[in-house]
């Protein structure tokens, strides 16, 4: 399998498991958000770090992107 | 004027609201170069000030710099340290961003200029987001256009092979800061455009866990080489040529678990790349986060990479004995396959102010500590069995064990 064929499978693949658990879409009440409101699990939770992070990273490797646009935690914008 | 002024700014203080932040930090990054050069050392300042104004309107400026000193391998051959020259930069850049919030929807739409001596970045952008019903699912899209320039000389009417490199002597010219200047015979400003988009979704999977998948994708158009870097091809050293059009994407994803027993978390992160240079690349992120008391958050973290070469980078070798690939030539390390790995943790600190604010002024204030150590290893793009020279040297970074060392020291606070 070449890495085009491969890359496929591997987008087909999350593509499946998300749409799954979007199905779920009630499966987190509010009164149970308590650990996902923590910091620790908000997506690039130091704007600063990440973007530090990703300027020495672009500097030294050939990929690019794929940081989120942060979030996560509560689930609330 | 000045009082109607005045009270603005009053109006805009008095109803901003807790959520204002302030956040200050200072990167340095130590990379280790070969042969006596010396190292790269880049320190990277940060300040960023938001407020809320009013319920529905953020406003968030930010600033950031490089200062950069060290030695560059402006020529690529066989061995390219014994060229190497030493240079310094310093780059500026600023932001500004406007946002509008809803009770399950944001959009913000962000401006940013940079500026140093040969390169200059012009960026609009925009970024909404929004909660799905059941608020477990955060749906977000994000576009930014770059209007670049880099400097370089003028020399459009040559062949490829004759062009040669920029050097630190040859004037790049600017008016008002971040509109180049061409020097007619000497110097020319050539566009670079990059059109960037961003897709995510974040989805809260059980009461400790999330999931994030993020789509990315970017067009870039122009002069893409670097202007100072040359290639030895048979007793000639001209300019670095890679192509102007380069489309390219990568697909994320990342898993957050909370482990409430221990107050801890384990993050999993793991992106596949490619683009049409023939980059293809992937790298696995594994760290867990501990809580040492309210106060305390440590977090430890390892990532590995690999990636291919680009579809016409040769090593220098062949190069310089069998002639180029194809139209192209580079000497850039990011276009050669290669391995990388870090491993680092960070420090947190997190003192909230219960009844009285810390220091007079913040509900929360965070001070952070960060240190990386990082790893990287060539590998032959050809075959190596026919090349006497190997590769060792045919990038400027060292051999040694750590290749490069990353400190950051932050101050982050909510008012």
């Amino acid at each position: 399998m070449d890495w085009r064929s491969f890359s496929k499978l591997v987008l087909f693949g999350v593509l499946v498991g998300v749409l799954a658990m979007g199905c779920g879409r009630n499966a987190v009440r509010a009164s149970e958000k308590q650990f996902l409101a923590d910091q620790v699990m908000t997506f690039d939770n130091d704007p600063q770090e990440s973007s530090a992070e990703d300027h020495v990273l672009t500097n030294r490797e050939g990929a690019a992107g794929g940081k989120g646009a942060g979030g996560g935690g509560c689930g609330c914008n | 004027m000045q009082l109607r002024l005045t009270c603005l700014l009053l109006l805009a203080t008095s109803v901003a609201s807790a959520e204002d932040r302030a956040e200050v930090s200072t990167t340095l990054f130590a990379e280790q170069r070969d042969g006596g050069q010396g190292g790269l050392t880049v320190v990277h300042p940060q300040a960023e000030v938001g407020t809320d104004i009013g319920r529905h309107v953020t406003f968030d400026l930010g600033y950031a710099a490089d200062a950069v000193s060290g030695a560059t391998a402006t020529t690529f051959q066989v061995d390219a340290t014994t060229a190497a020259t030493t240079f310094t930069d310093l780059r500026h850049e600023g932001r500004l961003a406007l946002g509008f919030q809803g009770r399950r929807s944001r959009i913000v739409f962000s401006g940013t200029v940079g500026t140093e001596r040969d390169y200059i970045t012009r960026q609009v952008g925009g970024a909404a987001s929004i909660d799905l019903p059941g608020r477990n699912t955060t749906v977000g899209l994000a576009y930014n256009h770059n209007f670049d320039i880099t400097c370089d000389k003028d020399q459009a009417l040559l062949m490829p092979l004759e062009r040669r490199a920029l050097t630190g002597m040859d004037e790049c010219a600017k008016t008002g800061l971040i509109l180049g200047k061409d020097v007619a015979g000497m110097t020319v400003w050539r566009p670079v455009s990059i059109d960037t988009v961003q897709a995510t979704l974040t989805q809260n999977v059980s009461p400790t866990m999330n999931f994030q998948l993020a789509l990315y994708g970017q067009i870039l158009e122009g002069f893409q080489s670097n202007p100072y870097r040359r290639v030895r091809i048979g007793g000639n050293s001209p300019q670095e040529h890679i192509p102007d059009t380069r489309a390219r994407w990568s697909i994320t994803a990342r898993v957050n678990q909370f482990l409430p027993a221990l107050k801890a978390a384990v993050h999993v992160n793991a992106r596949f790349y490619d683009d049409t240079w023939r980059v293809i690349g992937g790298d696995l992120e594994l760290a867990y986060s501990q809580y040492i008391g309210n106060a305390l958050l440590v977090r430890f973290r390892a990532r590995a990479y690999q990636q291919s070469a680009a579809k016409f980078f040769k090593d220098a070798f062949f190069y310089e004995t069998e002639s180029t690939a194809g139209e192209y030539f580079t000497g850039d390390r990011e276009l050669s396959p290669v391995r990388s790995a870090i491993a680092g943790a960070k420090l947190t600190l997190i003192t909230v102010g219960e009844e009285n604010p810390v220091w007079g002024l913040f509900d929360k204030l965070q001070f952070n500590l960060k240190g990386d150590l990082m790893w990287l290893v060539p590998i032959a793009a050809d075959r190596p069995e026919d090349n006497p020279a190997g590769i060792d040297k045919q990038f400027l970074n060292g051999n040694g064990l750590i290749d490069a060392v990353v400190l950051q020291l932050g101050l982050l606070g909510n008012y």
